[in-house]
This record gives C-alpha cells, structure tokens and sequence, in this order.
C-alpha cells in the first residue's frame, strides 16, 4: 500500500513539473494570500512590541488631568475653552484625597535647540518636578534626572532624550556639555533610555526635560499644563475620587459638565486596538480575497488539465488504476500546487519580516501563524481540486481512451 | 469443457441509446476461450468487433447476459474488482498506443505494476525484462516520441506484458503502422503466443488475421461465423 500512496504522490508531483510555467502563474493567488497573512502577524507583533515599549512610561496607576481628552469624540472647541489648569492643582490634589500618592505637574511646548552647528527644530520641551520620576515610568541611562533644589533655584540643566542626545552630539557624551533651548543656554545633566516610536505618534525619544521652576521663569506660567496624579487601589474608584476632588477644585454645581478632563494609559490602548483591528481586518481581507481568487485559479487549471489529460486518464483506468487512485492523484496535485505556493509565499513573507525587524521596527513572524498559513494553502488546495478530481475519477476509461 | 474455459460469454449485450433510438452493438454473443487460443475477430465497422473487446476486457459492461472470467463472475463486479482484473489479468494493446507521451519507455512500462503495488527494484526489474522481450533492451529510456511507430506499439506491448496477464488484447494493433512494422508486430504477437500467451486480435486485414488459429467473424452484434478448424 505505501508503494501505491508514494508513487501516487511521484506521478502527482510529475504532473506538476509538466506544467511548470502555468502552476507558477496559479499560485501567485496563494503565494500573495499566504504573504499578506504572515507579514500581517509579523506587522502585529512589531507593533505590540513597541507599543509596550513607548507606552510603558505611562503607568498604569498615574491619572493624566488636563483640558483636553486625549481620544474623544468631545467638541474641540468646547474643551478648548474651559479654565486652564493650574499649577497648585498637584498640590491641592495630594492634600484632598488618601487616594492620591503623589502628583507631578508637567508643562510642555515646542522649541528649537541648537549646540554649535547642529540644531533641532520642534523637540517637545517639558518642564517638570522631580516627582515625575515616580508618576512617569523612564529609565535615565546616563547622569541623573532633575532635583528639588534645581526646581526651586530655577537653574538651567536639561534631562535629554536619547534622539536629542544622537541629534546634538552624536557620539560624543553630552554629560555637562551646553546646549541653546530657545537661545537660552543649558547644561546637559541626564539622558533618558532609548524608547522607540509607535507609529510616529508619541516618543520620549525626541524631548527635553527640565524643572518645572525655569520652565516657568524663562517661558510661561500658563499654557499647556498636565498633572500626572499616582494613585492606590483601584482605578475606577480612584478615578471617581480624584474627578470629585476636580469638580470641587473648579468649584463646579452638580448640574454642570467636567471642565477638565481625566486620561489614562488605558485610552491608547483602546486607540491601539482599533489601529490593529483594522491592520488585522485588512490583512486577512487580502488573505481571503487572494486566496479564494487562487483557489478559483487553481480550480480553473486542475479542470483544464483533467480535460487536457483525459486520454492519460483513459489509460491509466485501462491498466488498472482505480477510482481512487485518480481521485488522489488529481487531488494531490492540487494540494501540492498549492503547499508549493504557501512555502513560497512562507519563504518571501520570512525574508519581509527580516526587511520589517531590520529597517521598520523590532518584530519577528509569530510561527503558529506561518504554520497556520501553510495549512490554509493546503485546504484551499483539498477545497479546490475536489471537483476536478471527482471529474477526473468518474471519467469512462473507454471514451477518455477515445478522446482527441 | 467448460473447466479450461478461460472466458465465457453467454448472451452478451450491449444497447446504447442514441437519442431515441436503441443501438445494439452487442445483440446476443455466445463465446468460450480457452487458455492459449490465439484468436482473430474480424468483421465491417461498426459490427461491434471494439465492443465486444471493451467487454472482454473489462473497461465496458454489458447490458445484459454472463461474463465469467477465470472462474469470477465479471458481469456482478463493482469498478474497483473491475479496476484490479484490468490490472492483473488483462494487457491492453490499442491502435493508437496510447502511450504517456511524457514518461520514458521504461516509465510507460512501469505503469501497470505501479497499480499492482509492485515495489521499485521488481518494477523496473520487470519492465526492463519485457522491454528486451519486445526487442527494445536498448531503448528504455526514450520516450514515445523519440520513437518510431512500431517501437511504440512494442512498447505499449511490453506494458501488456508486464503484469503477466491471462490474455492479451489488441485492438487494430497494426491499423496505425506501415506493413514492415505490422509485420514485426505480429512476429511479436505470434512468439507470444509460443510461449503460451492467450491473444485476442481484433483486425480488417486478411494477412493479419491469418496468424491466428480461430477467426470469428462479426455482424450487426452478432457471432456470423466461429471458424476453428484451422490448426497447424
Ligand atoms: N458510446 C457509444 N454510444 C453510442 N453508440 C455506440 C457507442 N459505442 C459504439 N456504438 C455503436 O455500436 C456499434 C458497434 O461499435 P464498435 O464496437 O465500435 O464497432 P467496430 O469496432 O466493429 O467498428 C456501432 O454502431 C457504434 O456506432
Ligand atoms: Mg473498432
């Protein structure tokens, strides 16, 4: 029985070597359909990981309370004309509520900074206290972050992200060297660890952080102001209690809406979800699209070739293959066409999630998906010959024998 | 008698319908071969010398009557018992070859003993046995269209060969090929016959027919002439 099984498979494989440049063409649908799945996943899994890597400085236990909601569907205009926030708002926060361990107060706008010859244009500015260690989750690899003397003196040390660092001075340590924020100069006291982008949108790679107290005396005491607030326990109920202690700060009726507004990690993580919904759903689109119009393709050419070698069939029958063995032989081709073509479009995708991790982002190709694609290739195969093999099977060996 | 009978027919039909009208190509055949007959059907086209054949060899079934093969009722088999006898009691020899215009001679050889479950080394072992049989030892690995015409049809009867059959059939072995390789087709046939093969012959051509020792005559589906006495 194994001689039969493998010599089915060997005359199966010839059919295909016979018809080289045609199966190539039909299993493009496949090989497309196989990359788009895999190289979705790889996508995904790139994405997953950077996203935990430049969302981990926003902890999961620290609300962010500002003007604006960060995804809402709110009216801009509406949230662009409450009351600023103010900036004993931390400090008014920590007194009223247990909940609430510890607040830092963030200020931020857009600069230019200059060292020598090189200069960077839009590098985010953020003025801070030296809270903001314990309410924000960055790991500074050189030097040190800012302290409460500086804070309070208002002296001109800068913490700088590690793009700013690459940017200013290349190879050189920026440890105590002077740079211009603003044409005011400053002394580089700490880099921030390397984060990485997601999608472009956020990076702390590409900021600068210095005491809240210059920031206000060189720049402005009002303006963008956000207070990052720890809390303890849970964070529905934290987030109730801490809204409470708002309202009562504005001094808000209860009839009248938040002015202010109360974010958290979880926001992007709901914003990230729908970006990778929609990278999944548009993969598996083109995944199923491309491969039923393959299996179609594939459908298509297992016919002509059952009608191209109906006398092949005719004598086959005539020296004793049975119904079952055509069926398998047909039906093996197809599958084969198509495994060919999933480990083809396997390899490729292997090859784009290389480019993908060296040139886009850290990522690899999740294996059960790979393993999954090939198996999908297969059944489009099993789906698609049946019908060509039953034909081929149920032919009559005397007028497949006559066939011209 | 009917013990050494290697086949026996008995009120063999064939109907085909055609439209609205009945065609009888087989219309109440009687027939007995024994082992090592050596038999020419002859008769007008269309009197169903290729039916009858198809029958014998199990590719068609009859509409009506007995079939009994070697001691098993072929007309009661399904198509997989129909498959195997094809395989392991019948070689096959058509007018047009019908050889597998990709695979070597060797290949086409091979075949039959592929679907009898043969292993590798006696396949080839025995393919190349009965390609020197035919006088082809030193062609195995051409292919058919690096053949001429009475190569072919060697080929395709080393393939009929190969499974040692109870019986050979050939229908117009010679109808596709000059007379100097129908003659050597039959020289072929005749030394098969020697070593006591049973051949069934289906042939127009007087010349053709003479190598056999009994020829039957066919009309209008039925048995006009049985004529054994020829013996030499
Ligand atoms: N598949 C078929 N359908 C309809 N009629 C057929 C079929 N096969 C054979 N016949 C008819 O049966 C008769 C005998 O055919 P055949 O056995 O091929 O004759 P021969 O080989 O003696 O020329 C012919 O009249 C032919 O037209
Ligand atoms: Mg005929």
């Amino acid at each position: 029985m194994f001689t039969l099984i493998w010599e089915t498979v060997r005359i199966s494989f010839q059919g295909i070597l016979e018809n080289k440049s045609r199966a190539l063409l039909t299993m493009l649908g496949i090989v497309i359909g196989v990359l788009a799945v895999t190289l979705m996943g790889t996508l995904i899994s790139g994405l997953d990981r950077s996203f935990e890597r430049s969302m981990s400085f926003l902890g999961k236990d620290v609300l962010f309370i500002g003007k604006y909601e960060w995804f809402s569907n709110q009216d801009w205009w509406e949230m662009r004309n409450r009351p600023d926030m103010q900036l004993d708002y931390g400090e008014k926060l920590k007194a009223a509520s247990d909940v609430v361990l510890n607040t830092s107060t963030v200020m931020a706008r857009r600069v230019d900074v200059a060292r020598g010859d090189n200069s960077l244009l839009g590098v985010q500015l953020r003025g801070t206290t030296p809270e903001y260690m314990q309410t924000s989750f960055i790991n500074i690899d050189q030097g040190r972050f800012i302290t409460g003397g500086e804070d309070r003196s208002g002296s001109r040390v800068a913490v700088i992200g590690a793009d700013v660092a690459q940017g200013l001075f290349q190879n050189r340590n920026p440890l105590g060297e002077r740079m211009k924020i603003s044409g005011v100069t400053f002394r580089v006291i700490g880099v921030v660890e390397k984060q990485g982008k997601f999608l472009g949108l956020f990076s702390m790679d590409n900021q600068i952080i210095i005491p809240l107290g210059t920031y206000t005396r060189i720049f402005s005491r009002r303006g963008y102001i956000q207070i990052n607030v720890k809390f303890a326990g849970d964070p529905g109920e934290a987030k109730e209690e801490v809204r409470g202690v708002m309202r009562r700060i504005r001094g808000l009726r209860p009839q009248d809406k938040d002015n202010f507004a109360i974010n958290q990690q979880e926001a992007f993580e709901t914003q990230y979800k729908a970006i990778k919904l929609a990278i999944g759903g548009t993969g598996v689109f083109i995944t199923v699209l491309s491969l039923v119009v393959g299996g179609i393709g594939i459908m298509n050419i297992m016919f002509v070739s059952v009608k191209e070698r109906t006398r092949e069939i005719g004598v086959r029958k005539a020296i004793g293959a049975t119904r079952p063995l055509i069926l398998g032989q047909f039906l093996l081709e197809a599958i084969f066409i198509c495994l060919l073509a999933g480990l083809a479009g396997l390899g490729l995708a292997y090859g784009g999630s290389r480019l993908i991790d060296q040139y886009v982002f850290p990522s690899t190709m999740p294996v059960w998906l790979g393993v999954l694609s090939v198996f999908l290739a297969v059944f489009v195969g099993v789906i698609s010959g049946i019908a060509p093999s039953f034909k081929a099977a149920r032919l009559d060996p005397i007028e497949a024998l006559r066939y011209e | 008698m009917k013990s050494d009978a290697l086949i026996s027919l008995l009120g063999i039909e064939k109907t085909y319908e055609v439209g609205t009208e009945l065609v009888h190509a087989l219309a109440g055949v009687d027939l007995t071969i024994r082992e090592n007959e050596y038999i020419s059907v002859m008769g007008p086209s269309g009197s169903g010398k290729s039916t009858l054949m198809n029958i014998i060899g199990c590719l068609d079934s009859p509409s009506a009557g007995t079939y009994e093969f070697g001691g098993e009722m072929v007309h009661e088999m399904d198509d997989n018992q129909l498959a195997s006898i094809r395989n392991r009691k019948i070689g096959f020899v058509f007018q047009t070859f019908n050889l597998l215009p990709k695979l070597t001679a060797l290949r086409n050889v091979e075949l039959p003993l592929i679907y009898a479950n043969v292993p590798r080394e006696d396949r080839l072992e025995k393919a190349k046995q009965a390609l020197t049989k035919v006088g082809l030892g030193d062609r195995i690995t051409h292919k058919p269209n690096e053949l001429s015409g009475g190569q072919r049809q060697r080929v395709a009867i080393a393939r009929a060969l190969v499974t040692d059959p109870s019986i050979i059939l050939a229908d117009e072995p010679t109808g596709n090929l000059d007379s100097k390789s129908g003659v050597e087709i039959m020289k072929i046939l005749d030394g098969l016959h020697d070593q006591g093969n049973t051949i069934i012959l289906v042939t127009h051509e007087a010349d053709v027919a003479k190598h056999a020792r009994r020829i039957i005559r066919l009309l209008d589906g039925r048995i006009e002439h049985d004529d054994r006495k020829r013996t030499v």
